[in-house]
Parts: C-alpha cells; structure tokens; sequence
C-alpha cells in the first residue's frame, strides 16, 4: 500500500511496454516515431500477451519465477522479435525527432481525450486503496500469484487443491510478477496492475482506430463503455475476466484490420492475442473461436487463399496453449471443459431457452451496459445497409457467434443457477468480451456506413 | 441546407445516443469511483488488508495473531465447530479458504502441529495442545507441543 508498491508497478509496466516495443517491431515496425507513440498502448498490450505467454510456458516447464527470470524472459522476448524484424526488413525510421511535431490536435479529441484522463484518474484513486472483496479473487486468483511468488513455480499444493484447477497461470504469474516489482505480496495496490492494463488496451483501441474511423464516433464509443456500471465497478479486480475481454477485443480488432488490409502483420498480432486470451481464462478458447469462426465464414469468397491463413492462425494459437493442457493431464488436474459433457447439451435440452434468454437479458440489461448492446445492433443494420457487407458480415457473425457462446456457457453447465448474480453465474463477466468489442465495432461500422454512402453520392 | 437522408440520421442517432449516454453516465461514473475512493480511504489498515474476510473470520485480531505466532515455513490447520460465537453465515463455509490466502506462504496441511480453532472443542486435540491466544468468540490458536 505504498508509494514504493505503486513505483515498482511503473517499473514492471515500463518494462512490459518496452518488451511489447520490441514485439511490435517484429511484428509490423512504425515508419515514423509519432507512429510509435500512436501504437504504444498496443505496444504495451503485445509485452503483455507475449511475456504472459512465455511465462505460462516458464511455469510449466518448471522453470521458477524470479525478477532475474522476469528480465530474462523479457529480454529473450524483445531479442527475438527485433531479430525477426531485422529479417523481414524492418527498419528505424531515420532518427528520433528532437523536436515536436506540431500538436494537431482536434477540439473533439482534446475534449473527449480530457474526459477519459479524468476517468482513468478517477479509476486509479479508486483502486489504489481497494482491499480484495471478490470471492473469485481471494479464493484462488491472488492465492495462486501468491503461491507463485513464494514458492517460484506453481506449487503442487496450492494449484490442485484451490478451486480453478483448468484455469491457466496468465493472470497468476503476472501478478506474481507485480508482487516482486512491489516487494511484497500486496493485494491492494495489485489492483492497480489491472488499471494499468485498462490504461493499454484503451490506448491501444485509440491507436489502432485513429485515423480510420472520424473522431466523434471512435471517443463517443469508448466513452460509453468506459462509463459502463459494470467496467466502472469491475474493471481493476483482479481476475482475469477484464483482460480475457481486453485481449479478445484486440485480437478480433486486428482481424477486423486484416480482414480490410490483408496485412499480415494485423493476423500475426491477433493469433498473438487470441493465445493470451486462451491463456487467460479457458473461455478464451471459446472466444478465439468465434472471432476466427466469423472471418472463416465471411472470407468465403477468398477461400482459397485466406482460410489456410486463418486456419493457421488458429493452430499457432492453440498450439501455444499445449504445454499448460499437457501439464494439466500429467498432473491429473481437471480439464476445465463443460460439465455437461460433450453431447451433454441434449440431455439439458430445457436449459436451452432460460440460457439464451439469461444472456439476452444480461447484454441489454441497461443497469450492466447501459445501451451499449442495442447501439451495436444499430450500428451493424446501418453497416448491412450502406456499408461494407463484409466488415458487416464479420461484426453480425462475431455478434452471434458471442451470443451463442454466451449461452453455451450456462446451458453446458447445469450446476450454474439461471441468474445473472456474480457469485454463481459468471454470465456478466463473460458478456464483457462483446461489450469490450464493441468500443471499435461500433465506430468502424458506422464509419463505413457514413463513407460508403458519401461515395455513393 | 444539407439534405440528411435516413442511413445518415441511423449513424447520427447512434452518435448522439452514444455520447449523450456517455455524458450523462460519465458524471455517474466520476461521482461513483469518487464515493469509492472516500469510502476505501476510510478504511483502517486492518479494515483493507483483511477486506473479504471481514464478513467471515469474526475477531480481526485472529488472523493478525496467526501471522504472528505461526512461523512462515510453519504448516498449520484450520478446525471449526460449534463453539464459535458471533459466526456469520458465512464463516464456517469459508473462513478455511481465506486464511488459506491470507496465511500464504503457510501451508495448511490435515496434520499441522499449529491449529487455528474456531469453535472447536480443545479436547478434541489432546492433551498437547497448548493455547497460545484466545477470545470471546471461541476462537484460539495454539500448538501441539
């Protein structure tokens, strides 16, 4: 709880940000260094994913978590990437501009990047003294961090006998990793690792999105969700719900972007993400299926020479999450998959309905997510209408795809309650991947709605 | 005067809807986290750290004199019963698995020579066990010796 606790967490996120730096130029480069500093929360986000997934692979080959194993993780990381980009012909651009460039800063920017300053601000007050109230969270996310932290690996006892056995060591290990920054194992200034992760994927987001989409409808988005009761409450606790919805959103993003520029680069950053959700949470599987689901099926056309990508994408994706589903068989812990079973959902046929409806009513359930959810059903009638059938498509598929998920989520779990209450039924939790989705779905199909019918004319 | 047709006054629905909405509920926002962060300040150390088990472990002081006389390679067990005064609904259930986390690095094992008794009957633990702290509740921690 001190301000030490809080610089070591700036350290351990510097550090993140420098390693995802390197990561970003294996993976695309910037031609200019303004570029960078518009990409640097995406920047942070890929150290994020990339050193959450060499971690996990470090746990699970017994390789024990130490600062000095941080840095070294970190270094291998950033050495290979900028190796990688080094060989596809990546290049600095010419040298670092001493000078600024002229500030072009617009009054909407200005206004709207003022007014989530003040909000992050306010998130942060709000976590940094916040005790850990969450079940989930006390009862077997920080312990396992903690385990991690004390004992270096993940230690035989407390990862079979706390609840959450399947769930992959992302989340755990970095905050494992905060609590050797901090010097402690202190669960409440933890949660400002969590801010610090909301802080990257909203810049990310912004990154990402500027310049493609006008800046009203982009600010307006984020806004919205960002004042969202449930991210306003929830969004520094530290689980790994948020940054399950966090790392699906932008691997999704990024196959939006492919889907538009075929640039590799965009696929190769989402198969990065798509990994880390499925590292995050076993729901990332689901997830990461229905986002490359929805391009499989909308690149139809392009068959022949997009779906092998994709379908490669998806293997890299899942192959990187072997070495955890390895240890779980040896260690003979559970799988994580549906209670119900494999053909399980037909023996719980009557729990079709109340699940669909239960999901239904949480995504437009207006005390949770205000009118996020219906303006995402408007935004895609007005791309189906007069924008891009394609990017449409994409959205509408994604969109259902997330239901169905969503419902599967309950029905395959016949001990979940039909309740939308956080304490036995995670429905909330997990409806905030399409929620968090929809920050860049609902500006880029309105974009494209607004464009294409102004080129119409 | 421009002429707005009906998929240009879709896009500018959603817009304003979009950042009406967001305005209105951002002054909720700031307002709610701002209660947020009075309210956590307010709390006292104790208060904070222990947090979730406030509404489970009965007697603060309890965990802070585990942490205390418990060594941290020292393995420890929880035992429960019906002694126990001023339980919540919740404390028999749970108040195992919280002093799991708030222990750590301590190991609970079933055979630990440390016992954390809430309610327990002290007989049942043979005539070894030495108290080291108790209170009202019924709640002591001792050692077999």
């Amino acid at each position: 709880m001190s301000l030490g606790a809080i610089v070591g967490l700036v350290a351990l996120n510097l550090w993140l940000f420098v390693v995802g730096v390197c990561v970003l130029f294996g993976l695309r480069g910037w031609n200019s260094w303004v570029e960078l500093g518009r990409l640097s929360g995406l920047a942070y986000m890929c150290g994020v994913g990339s050193l959450g997934i060499v971690w996990v692979w470090q746990l699970t080959f017994s390789i024990g978590m130490s600062l000095a194993t941080i840095f070294g993780s970190g270094v291998i990381v950033g050495v290979a990437a900028v190796l990688v980009g080094l060989r596809l012909g990546r290049r600095l651009p010419p040298r670092p501009m001493l000078r600024m460039p002229p500030l072009r800063l617009s009054l909407v920017a200005a206004l709207f990047g003022g007014l989530t300053a003040v909000y992050l601000e306010a998130q942060f007050r709000a976590g940094r003294l916040a005790g850990l109230y969450e079940f989930d969270a006390w009862s077997f996310w920080v312990p396992k961090a903690r385990a991690i932290y004390y004992f270096g690996g993940l230690d035989g006892q407390f990862f079979q006998g706390l609840a959450g056995q399947s769930y992959p060591p992302l989340v755990p290990a970095l905050e494992a990793a905060a609590f050797h920054f901090m010097g402690a194992a202190d669960a409440v200034t933890l949660h400002l690792q969590f801010w610090f992760l909301l802080l990257g994927f909203v810049g990310a987001v912004i990154g990402l999105l500027a310049g493609r989409v006008p800046r009203l409808l982009l600010w307006g988005s984020l806004l919205l969700v960002l004042v969202t009761p449930h991210v306003v409450d929830y969004a520094l606790q530290p689980q790994a719900d948020f940054l399950l919805d966090e790392f699906f959103a932008l691997g999704a993003l990024l196959l939006a972007i492919w889907l538009r520029d075929r640039a590799d680069w965009a696929l190769c950053g989402a198969t990065l993400f798509l990994a880390a959700a499925m590292l995050t949470k076993r729901e990332g599987y689901v997830l990461g299926v229905c986002a490359l689901l929805a391009a499989v099926v909308v690149t139809r056309p392009q068959a022949r020479s997009l779906w092998p990508r994709l379908v490669a994408a998806g293997l890299v994706a899942a192959a990187l999450t072997i070495p955890w589903r390895v240890l779980l068989v040896a260690r003979d812990l559970e799988g994580g998959g549906p209670e119900a079973g494999g053909l399980g959902l037909l023996s719980h046929l009557e729990r079709a309905w109340p699940s669909l409806r239960l999901t239904l009513s949480t995504l437009f359930d207006f005390h949770i997510w205000l009118i996020v959810v219906p303006l995402l059903v408007l935004a895609i009638l007005a791309g189906f209408i007069s924008g891009d059938r394609q990017f449409s498509g994409y959205a509408a598929l994604l969109s259902i795809l997330c239901v169905a998920a969503f419902t599967w989520s309950t029905w395959a779990f016949p001990s979940l309650p039909i309740t939308k209450a956080a304490a036995v039924n995670p429905i909330v939790r997990f409806t905030g991947a399409l929620v968090l989705a929809t920050v860049w779905l609902v500006p880029l199909l309105l974009a494209d709605a607004r464009r294409t019918e102004a080129a119409r004319r | 005067m421009p002429r707005v047709d009906r998929r240009q006054a879709g896009v500018l629905l959603a817009v304003v809807l979009a950042t009406g909405f967001g305005l209105v509920y951002y002054a909720k926002a700031l307002a709610h986290l701002d209660d947020v962060a009075d309210t956590n300040s307010a709390l006292s150390f104790s208060d904070r750290e222990i947090a979730g088990g406030n509404s489970m472990i009965v007697n603060q002081q309890a965990a802070y004199e585990a942490v205390a006389l418990i060594p941290p390679t020292a393995p420890y067990r929880v035992r429960t019963g019906p002694r126990l005064r001023n339980a919540t609904p919740l404390t028999l259930q749970y108040v195992e698995s919280w002093y799991r986390y708030f222990l750590m690095p301590r190991r609970p094992t079933l055979d630990a020579r440390w016992i954390i008794c809430y309610g327990c009957d002290a007989s049942d633990l043979g005539p070894s066990y030495r108290v080291r702290w108790r209170d009202d509740n019924g709640i002591s921690i001792g050692r077999l010796d």
